[in-house]
Order: C-alpha cells, then structure tokens, then sequence
C-alpha cells in the first residue's frame, strides 16, 4: 500500500500556539488591570470626598516655661485600597511668618475602610520676644503647611501639599500689669499692682499667677500672687496692694509675672514698669 | 482504498469558512463603537468633567481622541484583514501605536493639579502602573511577530483554527 504522506495533525502549529497564548495572556491582564483600575479610580473617588481634616489647634502651657501647640490630622480612608507609606511633615508658622516648628508623622498605613488620626504638637520654650511669647499674648493666625507623600493602592504614589490657616486664640490676650500711684500705709510705701488679660484659648486658666515687682537695679521691691480661675473667653482683671521693700522704687524697673498650674511654673517675659 | 482512520488530513486541508468581507467590516464596525466608548467617550467625558470643575487635567482631550481613534482604525483594519497575511504585520501595527501612547502617558506622569479653592495641590503619579500595563502590547508585538513568521513559513496554515467550520 502507497504511503499517503506525513500524518499532519490537528493542533494548530506550534508557533500558532504560542502566539495564541501570548495574545490570551495580555487580553487577561488587560482586563484585570482595566478592573484594578477601576476600582482604584472608585475607591479614590471616595477617599477624595473623605480626605484630611485638621482639627483646630490649641495650647497649653507645659513644664519647664514651654507653651505646647498641638492639633491632629485625621485621614479617613473609605475606598478598597490602603493608604500606605504615610509621611507627613506639618509646618508652623505665625502670622508675621515666624517658622514655630515642623512635626513629622510617619511612615504609616491607613487601611482601606479606615481612619488615621496624627496627633501633631510643637513644644516651644517662652521667651521675650520670641514667636512663642507672641503665642501667648497675641491673637492671630497660624499658617499650617502639611505635605504628606502616600501611596496609594500599592502602585499610585501621591504627593499632597496643603495650606490652611488656623485662628490662634491667645490664652493671656492684652497681658497688661499696670502699677498704680504708691501711697502711704501705717509707714510702708504700698504700690497697687493690677493684672489684666483676656482668656482667648480653648481651656480654662486655673492656678495662680504670681509676681515680683523689680526696681531699675534689679532689687526685688516686693510681690504677690492672685489665685487664678479664668474660664475660656472670660476677662481676668484683679488689683492687689503691694508692700515695698523700704527704699526700693520700682521706676524703671520690671514687673516678673509667672503662673502657676498643676504645679508647673512659666515665667512670662519681664513687663518693664515706666 | 480508503486511507486509514487515524490518518489525519494536513492542516491545509481542513475546513474552514472564512466570513465575507461585508461581515468582518460590519463586525468591526460593532467592536469600533463598543471600543469607541470604553477608550475615547468615557475617558474624553472623565476628563471633559473634571476640566470643567476647574481642575488641570493630564492629558488633552484632543490626545486622547488622536490616540484613541488611531488605535479604533488599526484594530478594526486588523480584523478585517485578519485571513490575510497583513493581519501579523497590523497586530504589530496595533501593539506598537498602543505602546507608543501608553509610553506618551508616563512622560506625562506625573499628574499635578490644585484643588479648587488653591488650598491643596497634589501630585499623582500612575507610571508605576502604566510601565505594568505596557506588558500587554509588549506580548502582542511578540505575538504578531509569531503570527506574521506563520504566515511566512505557512500561509494560510492558522486559517482552519481561526475560521473553523
């Protein structure tokens, strides 16, 4: 019997498969990547209506003569994906521009459904003439500058800069000692000492706040102390007598006023007396 | 005689029934407009909103529908021709244009913009993803290549397993 020829069979050629498959395999990753991207699409659609929030900032008066600056980013995360790789770098300024101080946060994840709070605190010592003096003293707006990389949904880095800014109530607004006329009592030199401010802050003012009266040489002249109660808001406004040391003017000198509060004393910059 | 039954007749022997003209264009016809509103009305509409909230966009909408339609032409010439031996070269075609835009996108990654109201300015950048993606033409360029060295060595040889009766 004849041969009738090489027996061909009847899989496509080889090459045809491989092809085949190729095209198979990138039509499959396609349409998985086109439903990954749409659902990260979704997702950051959602976490886009969520976004950051900042909660206000408010002071407080810490150890060691320090005034503390604290607030929170909260980042709430309602899509699918994480929010991973989470720095942040918030950046404090005052209203004349003096930088205050920077926190970094991070690195973090805020899961996908949910919520990230970053506490952020900036402890700045209190001196003359310094931003955190004016912090105390002074109500005005502070410049919040947040830059936060992510990345989000494992491939989609994202850098964010965000500038808000912030109503800074002072907690001793219009600080003011004043002295009075000195008078005369049973032989002493009696000065009258009037302290003044306006509670501006979020929290309330409890303690005592006392004071020293110094002549121009440095000598102390005498003092006191006030109990000090001033809720949020209120005006605090007390006058005290004040016995002065025998021959000490307080004429050009200054007036060292310090609180006092859950035993922790700050030292206010020196008030000079005219 | 007959011929033995487990001889099998050669690949060009076996049936197959290639469509009409008319109905591959037809046919492609549907896959353009299916196509049309997956790469072109909805990213065009996406984009077309987003500009009209006052948000800078990535990519201009006349780049998106030059690119989009580009790619439509290609496909649907490539199935149309695809029992001819332009169906390897045009798969290529099509691979490589696809390619070429996917590659255009990451040079403009990555995607600044400002909130409105100025308050935010983010950057978003996709060409992680993008570079991910670009695996899918890079295997369809490799698989028109096979396609056209078939169509070389065999002509018409794929034919009964893409056309079978």
């Amino acid at each position: 019997m004849a041969a009738l020829g090489a027996p061909v069979h009847r899989s496509p050629p080889a090459i045809y498969r491989v092809a085949r498959a190729l095209r198979w395999f990138g039509i499959i990753v396609l349409v998985l990547l086109i439903v990954y991207a749409g659902s990260v699409a979704y997702s950051a659609y959602e976490a886009a209506h969520a976004t950051v929030e900042s909660r206000s900032l408010t002071g407080v008066l810490v150890e060691n003569g320090n005034i503390e600056v604290s607030g929170s980013f909260t980042l709430s995360n309602p899509g699918l994906y994480p929010i991973s790789g989470l720095e942040l770098a918030v950046r404090l300024a005052n209203d004349t521009g003096v930088h205050l101080g920077t926190v970094n946060v991070g690195p973090d994840t805020v899961d996908g459904g949910g919520t990230g709070e970053f506490p952020i605190a900036i402890s700045l010592p209190i001196a003359a003439s310094s931003a955190a003096e004016s912090l105390l003293f002074v109500d005005q707006y502070i410049e919040v500058g947040a830059w936060a990389n992510v990345t989000y949904a494992y491939l989609f880095p994202i850098s964010v800069a965000l500038t808000e800014t912030r109503s800074w109530g002072a907690p001793f607004e219009g600080f003011d000692a004043s002295l009075g006329t000195p008078k005369s009592v049973n032989g002493s030199v009696v000065v009258p000492v009037t302290l003044t401010w306006s509670n501006h802050a979020s929290f309330a003012e409890q303690g005592s706040i006392s004071f020293v009266v110094d002549s121009a040489a440095q000598a102390d002249c005498g003092g006191g102390s006030f109990p000090m109660n001033v809720a949020p808001g209120a005006v605090y406004d007390q006058t005290q007598d004040v016995t002065l040391s025998s021959g000490c003017s307080p004429a050009g000198g200054e007036l060292l006023a310090s609180i006092t509060v859950d035993g922790s004393t700050t030292s206010f910059p020196p008030e000079p007396i005219p | 005689m007959s011929a033995p039954a487990n001889v099998t007749p050669p690949a060009s022997a076996l049936p197959y029934r290639i469509p009409s003209l008319a109905y591959r264009i037809l046919i492609a016809g549907f896959r353009v407009v299916l196509a049309f509103v997956f790469f072109v009305a909805i990213p065009v509409a996406v984009l077309a909103y987003v500009h009209s909230r006052g948000v800078a966009i990535p990519i201009s909408i006349a780049a998106v529908t030059t690119w989009g339609l580009l790619l439509l032409i290609l496909s649907a010439a490539r199935y149309v021709l695809k029992p001819t031996a332009a169906f390897g070269p045009l798969s290529i075609a099509v691979s490589g244009v696809f390619f070429a835009y996917l590659y255009y996108l990451v040079l403009l990654s990555p995607y600044r913009f400002v909130l409105p109201g100025g308050s935010a300015s983010l950057a978003a950048s996709y060409s992680m993803f993008l570079e991910i993606l670009m695996i899918v033409p890079a295997v369809e360029i490799l698989a028109g290549i096979l396609t056209t060295v078939e169509d070389v060595a065999h002509p018409g040889e794929r034919l009964p397993f893409d056309y079978p009766v």
